[in-house]
């Protein structure tokens, strides 16, 4: 595919997102329940049972989201047949700074500096609402091809010492490119639900280090620069917001459960992507999973998936896809789309790179 | 409301009814700490009645949970 100069789409050529390329990457350290079973009071056996998770990546030191998220794009982009898109989506909840967005400097990275970028910020639910973002800068004109990434090096903001989260988030990234082309094409984005309800924003939090902490000049113990997650009120919200708005995607799409060809939940527990898939009655062998291997990667945890997924074949062109997601804000998302005919890329250095679609 | 949960339970986590007393914990019967957020919701479902799960883990037993069940049903 040769380069489109920006903005020459034009109307003609539709202004409905469409996915067109995908890449995942992940850190080459794995950490196992074992290793962590060395320092926390927990077990191989606690920690699979409770979350389906075994391993996970984590950067080295020294690395951040934005090394990450780098990679997972410059493998989309690959994928796309592309070296230049108008904007750069960025969805984490670990921003290598507070302060500025960390899209732009990605973009710069990946020779895209000029473009817009942007760091969408809605924890587990950000590449839902990153999604949204895009398309919706397509759907005005206002960009021809956007690069969405979901990355997170979750394990620098983890409490090493509370167990109830440092066995279950951990690091990665994923990317799509998205097109300007036409409802009907597969690969086309469709609906996208999204919601929020901040009446419970303190079940998911760092509690220190923004601007209410500051200004209450509030004295912070150590635990509050770390995340913090309610974990029994947490899953209850999860299950019943996910399966909600996940009928509310199937529905404005104009789909029912039977149409769903793969379910694609957010990665935060199996439990929960148990529970949910059995409340909206998909088949259990439609639902997609690597939790086991991965672990919750948060904003990242989607596209990774998808871009996992499709490179072994278990996503596959022309399947009909819903995505869901869940997170803190609290926030959740759904959307569908029909699997598009590429290829998406991952690299997994101990691996090495493999590509496959059919 | 207690022969109630007793199929909730039997149906959803596949303990045996033979197993379900009024006496018994829900740890007694297997459920661990998301079993027990799972029974809230569907608890909710069914009978429109809200229990944290907190209040499950505290309730001395299935028997005591079906009274405090009972005793937050909107009267009709």
């Amino acid at each position: 595919m040769t380069d489109v100069i920006p903005g020459s789409a034009g109307p003609a050529a539709g202004r409905h997102a469409v996915i067109c390329g995908a890449g995942a990457w992940l850190p080459p350290r794995v950490v196992t329940n074992d290793d962590l079973a060395r320092y926390l009071d927990t077990s191989d056996e606690w920690i699979t049972s409770m979350t389906g998770i075994r391993s996970r990546h984590v950067v080295n030191p020294g690395m951040a989201t934005g090394d990450l998220a780098a990679e997972a794009g410059a493998l989309a982009l690959k994928s796309a047949g592309l070296t230049e898109v108008d904007a750069v989506v960025l969805a984490t909840t670990t921003p290598d700074h507070l302060c500025p967005a960390t899209a732009p400097d990605v973009a710069a990275r990946l020779g895209l500096a000029g473009v817009a970028a942007w760091d969408v910020s809605a924890v587990c639910s950000g590449f839902v609402y990153g999604l949204a973002s895009g398309a919706g800068l397509i759907a005005s004109g206002n960009a021809d091809r956007v690069l969405l990434i979901g990355a997170e090096a979750f394990s620098t903001i983890i409490n090493p010492d509370d167990r109830s989260t440092a066995v279950i988030f951990a690091d990665g990234a994923g990317a799509v490119v998205l097109r300007a082309g036409s409802a009907q094409e597969p690969g086309a984005i469709g609906p996208c639900v999204l919601g929020s309800d901040g009446t419970h924003r303190d079940l998911i939090c760092i509690p220190a280090g923004g601007a209410r902490h500051r200004s209450a000049g509030t004295a912070m113990g150590e635990a509050d620069h770390y995340f913090q997650m309610r974990g029994g009120e947490v899953y209850r919200h999860a299950v019943e917001q996910i399966t909600a708005c996940s009928r509310r995607a199937l529905e404005r799409a104009g789909l029912t459960v039977a149409d769903v060809d793969r379910f694609v939940p957010h990665q935060a527990n199996i439990r929960i992507a148990a529970s949910v898939t059995e409340r909206l009655e998909i088949p259990k062998d439609r639902q997609l999973s690597n939790i086991d291997t991965v672990g919750n990667t948060a904003a990242a945890s989607i596209p990774l998936l998808l871009a996992q997924a499709a490179a072994a074949g278990e996503l596959r062109a022309g399947h009909r896809v819903l995505i869901a997601a869940f997170g803190g804000g609290l926030t959740w998302g759904a959307a569908t789309f029909t699997w598009p005919q590429i290829t998406a890329l991952t690299a997994h250095p101990a691996a090495g790179l493999s590509g496959a679609s059919r | 409301m207690y022969e109630q949960l007793k199929e909730m339970i039997e149906r959803k986590f596949q303990v045996p009814l033979a197993d379900i007393e009024p006496t018994a914990t829900l740890e007694d019967l297997g459920l661990d700490s998301l079993d027990v957020v799972e029974l809230a919701l569907i608890i909710e479902k069914e009978t429109g009645v809200r229990v944290t799960d907190d209040e499950l883990v505290e309730a001395a037993d299935l028997g005591s949970l079906a009274n405090l069940v009972m005793s937050r049903i909107a009267p009709v």
